[in-house]
């Protein structure tokens, strides 16, 4: 559509992330403006979202993040659980400020509520589950930008970004390369390097995945690590696999399956409540870029 | 529903005790004066003196929160209480009445503010509505009914706004005319800066909430009407957000 610079253009691994975390798959139904996102549907009646645009317009969001000076003046919302975790990390990584869970109406029209903020720029997860703080902005001149399904309303959506937003492993996805977007047009990160923070990071967590992380974690017994990473691995192992590709720095795939339990573990230690001292010990030397990243 | 404001004392409900009637509203000012601690961000701009006066609020449709950034800008602002219209409610106690209030405010000169509040004491609704309408307060603006001879004097054109029934249409009329009006509509243009207009209206005037809420639609949609002296490009500016970020990310509270 535009011309852009080529060093915005989507890489390879990219896109295969995005195929990989199925951001690409919409749902059966598609609203009439979200029709120029999607590219066919499917026989089961899935429509399938072009990826090409997905990371034209996330380029586009990222701009207009980019453009406000004072980055406390973004919020991050998210009402649904699958987006609560992305939400979080992304605004930690760009300073933003994060309403998740319930919205209490009012915040942004009501000066008395306690919860009062004025943002200059608000980011959804889901235009219909956080209808609530659309509709809000609509009153206060705050641009809206959304991550849209193929079945999203586009009323009052300033900038929609067609994308699966029903799939963990998506919104996770999507939030991350939003905010690593955001990091490179500020300069903080340059296009060259991965970014050291990895995808799982955004990714929601079951409650229960949770405490048996911070039990095995506790229990500081490397067999007991191997066996819950195994699990928790198996599933983002396609993840995994494609960010190593391209095989550097710390999320790289090493070779040897304790280091990469290891560092898996390592990263959720950092995340979790859990005294990072007692890892640091259980830990092997192995000096695991992935741990020290994290310090 | 209109909620008594926080700071309400609990008089007796019922019938409007205490000072009857329609109180001029103009003794009220000047009260406690107390500093005011803007909460909003628009708030501390204007109280710091970045923001030069309410065209530029205007300009980008910024919404006012708290009328005292009105009083900093139009400090000579006179209402005019048009009605207090005692409204019930019934309850298995009798009916419980209270006092709709309604205010038009404005300095005479291009702004006037409409402003309806319920309360049970009328005196409170007065108040309330005061500061309802210095929110709402909205610019007006006046043309040549003739020849550009002067300074504007009536609408520039015919504009005409409506609520429920009641429909108002403001008409330009030449300079000498005067308002041509019913007692109504007539405070409000008053109160706008408007000197001569001809009027017609339609529907249930008699329902004077709706009446004054439709002039006031109608003095709005003044600046509404793209004329072609409007037609050239506009020169955007920076929002006042955008402009003084540095100085409102410094004030942060909490």
């Amino acid at each position: 559509m535009s011309r852009l610079p080529t060093i915005l253009n989507a890489t390879e691994q990219d896109l295969q992330m995005l195929l990989a975390a199925q951001c690409h798959l919409g749902t059966k139904n598609v609203t009439e403006r979200m029709k120029p996102y999607v590219h066919k549907t499917r026989a089961d009646g899935i429509n399938i979202i072009n990826i090409g645009k997905t990371w034209e317009k996330l380029i586009f969001a990222a701009r207009v993040i980019a453009n406000i000076e004072n980055s406390q003046d973004i919020c991050v919302i998210s009402a649904r659980p699958y987006g609560h975790r992305a939400a979080l990390k992304f605004a930690k990584y760009i300073g933003a400020e994060a309403v998740v869970g319930r919205f209490t109406p009012g915040t942004f029209t009501n000066y008395i509520t306690r919860s009062f903020r004025e943002p200059r720029l608000i980011i959804t997860t889901d235009p219909r589950s956080d209808f609530q703080a659309i509709k809000e902005a609509s009153y206060v001149n705050i641009p809206v930008i959304a991550f849209c399904d193929t079945d999203s309303p586009l009323q009052f959506v300033d900038v929609a970004i067609p994308t699966n937003n029903k799939a963990k492993h998506a919104i996770g996805l999507a939030y991350w390369l939003l905010a690593r977007a955001v990091l490179r047009l500020r300069g903080t990160l340059d296009y060259d390097t991965p970014w050291d923070v990895m995808v799982d990071m955004f990714f929601y967590r079951d409650p229960e995945e949770a405490e048996k992380e911070a039990a095995a974690a506790a229990a500081g017994l490397e067999g007991k690590e191997g066996e819950v990473t195994g699990e928790w691995g198996g599933a983002a192992e396609a993840d995994w696999a494609l960010e190593g590709a391209a095989a550097e720095g710390a999320a790289g795939i090493a070779p040897v399956a304790t280091e990469w339990n290891a560092q898996a573990s390592s990263d959720w230690a950092d995340d979790g409540a859990v005294g990072s001292t007692s890892w640091a010990d259980a830990t092997p030397a192995n000096n695991n870029p992935g741990a020290s990243s994290w310090d | 529903m209109a909620d008594t404001a926080p700071a309400d004392r609990r008089g007796g409900f019922g019938r409007g005790r205490g000072r009857g009637g329609r109180g001029r509203g103009r003794g009220r000012r000047g009260d406690e004066k107390t500093e005011w601690v803007p909460v909003t961000k628009l708030g501390r701009l204007v109280k710091a003196g970045k923001i030069k006066n309410m065209e530029e609020i205007y300009t980008f449709s910024l919404p006012v929160k708290e009328y005292q950034i009105v009083d900093y800008f139009l400090p000579s602002l006179k209402d005019e209480v048009m009605k207090i219209m005692p409204v019930q409610k019934q309850t298995r106690a009798g009916q419980r009445t209270r006092f709709k209030a309604f205010v038009v405010i404005g300095d005479s000169d291009g702004h006037v503010g409409l402003g309806v509040k319920c309360s049970k004491e009328v005196a409170t609704a007065i108040r309330g509505a005061i500061i309802l309408a210095k929110l709402s307060v909205i610019p007006v603006r006046r043309g040549y009914w003739g020849t550009a001879l002067g300074e504007p004097h009536t609408v520039p054109c015919k504009v005409t706004g409506k609520c429920g029934s009641a429909m108002c249409r403001l008409i330009p009329a030449p300079k000498g005319t005067g308002l041509v009006a019913a007692p109504t509509p007539k405070k409000v243009l008053q109160l706008a800066g408007i000197t001569d207009c001809y009027t017609t209206s339609r529907g249930s005037t008699r329902t004077l909430g709706n009446f004054v809420k439709a002039t006031f639609a109608a003095i709005g949609n003044t600046y509404g009407f793209l004329t072609p002296d409007l037609w050239s490009e506009t020169e955007f500016t920076k929002a006042p957000f955008q402009e003084h970020t540095d100085f409102l990310a410094v004030k942060q509270r909490k």
